[in-house]
């Protein structure tokens, strides 16, 4: 056997760029959250309104108005259940499986600056989440209004799940990297928060990203309904979605100063 | 300390300063205190001893409960740049399946800031003979290329303290000796490297300083004969050849360092309690009683005794 020869070609080192550790960030992270689980799971969230969409297609006048119909499906079916979802799986998996198996690791020991993990792990989640859900919207709206966009809604729509994809994105990343258990953290927070209290309690309205999706929509549409007039202002909303980004990167950059690694052993 | 002294003594790579870490209720490092310079230190101990806790700890992965851990100077917890010099090799196994070993280690070249990932990665991955199956996805690789791939991403950016957990697990007897050699080289051309293991002959046969850790607590360091050195309550066995074994033998006995004599076939056998004196009385004896030696080899010292002592104490 031949002895090892160690390397004697200096190694340069240089400023982290932004760019390159963005790409292998993104790199490792869909290496980390594709699966075909994770495949089918959101396949279906995608699917689920545009199946709506189908059903009142079919039965033609009969179904009643199209804005009416989408502005309902966008709110319930996409922005409270398809986009908090697509969110909290592209935005927990990395990290979660990252942490668990300890791989976070080879994150970690690096000099990329913690923030700017967090942030393109953001970025990453929300760009995802906000394309699945914008083809949700547009294939609900094609569907339901026959190739139409009555009074703007659907692109209306389109906006406000890019901007809700990415405020759910930056708290479920945040969340992946605070608990062990953020895939159910989220689920409840889904669930309850998002489905129940804040649709009952106006006083939540101003916590509640599904509020301020639709309050992003209502800016942008010359549609009216009732949900456009309880929650909290479009200003309101965007002030609230940038404070939560700001803070769940962080808080997300803060966690990984001191990671929770499950161990480095075996 | 005058700039001329500070410039005559080196930082050391590594300095723990009576260090604890507890999770909860639980002590998992006790107050050690230790230094690890250039050359490989071997962390011994048997599982759950503190190994895994001390080297999270020198790479700033976790703070200390107490105590204070310098990385060349400082404090590495929440300080990303000490990366730059140090890197750490974790026991478990796992690996970003779906990427390539070229495309981890290339990564990880990105990570830290290297300004030709491709070239360092290709020089880490032939260093640790990986190069002609870098292509292929590490979910494939058997637990050696798996270690070997971790290393790769670990010499990388040629760090000067390397950080070891368990780095011999899943290798071959022929791969064990090449990191070996490549820990050696490395060693040897400035590198501190300090890896921990709980099987004797892995750290024996290649670290020239052992610290040895035993429930949390730093039990003893120095090179293994120092260890052996310590256990002054134990007899020590010495095997001794001469041109006249029985003479020998009732010389020795009268020794008040000598415990007991055995005659063998083929030389004697002396516990004695205590070494160093015994062997200042034998050169002595043996002159006076004008007898030649031909062998003088202590037979309990490996590691294994060593450590068993140590162990049982």
């Amino acid at each position: 056997m031949s002895a090892p020869t160690v390397s004697h070609t200096p190694t340069v080192r240089g400023r982290v760029s932004w760019l390159a550790t963005a790409r292998v960030l993104i790199q490792l992270a869909w290496a980390r959250t594709f699966s075909p689980v994770l495949l089918l799971a959101v396949l279906a969230l995608v699917l689920l309104p545009m199946l709506f969409a189908l059903a009142f297609a079919s039965r033609g006048s009969l179904s009643g108005d199209p804005v009416v119909f989408l502005i309902q499906r966008y709110d319930t079916l996409v922005g409270a259940l398809a986009t908090p979802l697509i969110a909290l799986l592209l935005g927990t998996s990395a990290f979660s499986a990252e942490a668990e198996d300890g791989t976070l690791l080879y994150l970690v020991t690096t000099t990329t600056p913690r923030w700017w993990i967090a942030c393109v792990r953001v970025v990453f989640a929300s760009v995802g989440t906000g394309l699945l859900s914008a083809v949700a919207v547009w294939g609900t709206g094609a569907l339901a209004a026959g190739g139409h966009d009555p009074l703007g809604v659907t692109r209306a729509f389109t906006v406000a799940v890019f901007f809700g994809g990415a405020a759910y994105a930056a708290l479920f990343t945040a969340l992946a990297l605070l608990t062990r258990r953020a895939l159910v953290g989220g689920l409840v927070y889904i669930l309850i928060w998002e489905g129940v209290l804040s649709a009952t309690f106006p006083a939540l309205h101003y916590l509640s990203v599904r509020q301020w999706m639709l309050a992003v929509a209502a800016s942008l549409t010359e549609a009216t309904d009732a949900r456009f007039n309880v929650g909290p202002s479009l200003t309101a909303s965007l002030i609230s979605a940038a404070l939560l980004l700001v803070l769940a990167v962080y808080v997300g950059g803060r966690q990984l100063q001191r990671p929770r690694i499950s161990r480095i052993g075996t | 300390m005058s700039a001329v002294a500070a410039m005559s003594t080196p930082t050391p790579a590594l300095v723990f300063d009576a260090v604890s870490h507890w999770y909860g209720d639980v002590v998992a490092v006790n107050d050690v205190s230790c230094t690890v310079d250039a050359g490989i230190t071997g962390l011994l101990g048997p599982n759950g001893a503190g190994k895994s806790t001390l080297l999270q700890l020198a790479a700033g992965l976790i703070a200390p409960s107490a105590g204070t851990v310098l990385v060349y100077g400082e404090r590495p917890v929440e300080h990303p740049r000490v990366y730059d010099r140090v890197a750490l090799v974790p026991e478990r196994e796992a690996l970003p399946a779906m990427l390539s070993a070229r495309a981890f280690v290339e990564a990880r070249a990105t990570l830290l800031g290297l300004r030709d990932p491709r070239g360092a990665a290709q020089r880490a991955l032939a260093e640790v003979e990986m190069d002609t199956v870098a292509d292929r996805r590490v979910g494939g690789f058997s637990k050696g290329m798996r270690q070997r791939t971790k290393l790769a991403a670990a010499l990388v950016h040629e760090p000067t303290l390397v950080l070891l957990d368990e780095p011999f697990n899943g290798l071959d007897p022929r791969q064990r000796v090449h990191m070996m050699r490549l820990l050696e080289a490395r060693a040897a051309a400035g590198t501190a490297v300090l890896l921990s293991s709980h099987i004797l002959e892995e750290i024996q046969g290649v670290a020239s300083n052992i610290l040895v850790m035993l429930s949390g607590r730093l039990a003893a360091s120095g090179d293994y004969r120092t260890l052996r050195r310590l256990m002054t309550d134990r007899p020590h066995t010495v095997r001794v050849r001469s041109h006249d074994d029985r003479r020998l033998a009732s010389a020795l006995i009268q020794l008040e360092a000598v415990q007991g004599v055995e005659l063998e076939r083929g030389g004697l056998v002396v516990r004695a309690s205590d070494y160093t004196a015994f062997a200042r009385a034998l050169a002595r004896v043996a002159q006076a009683q004008a007898i030649t030696l031909y062998e003088v080899e202590p037979t309990d010292e490996s590691l294994e005794h060593v450590f068993a002592y140590l162990v049982a104490r």
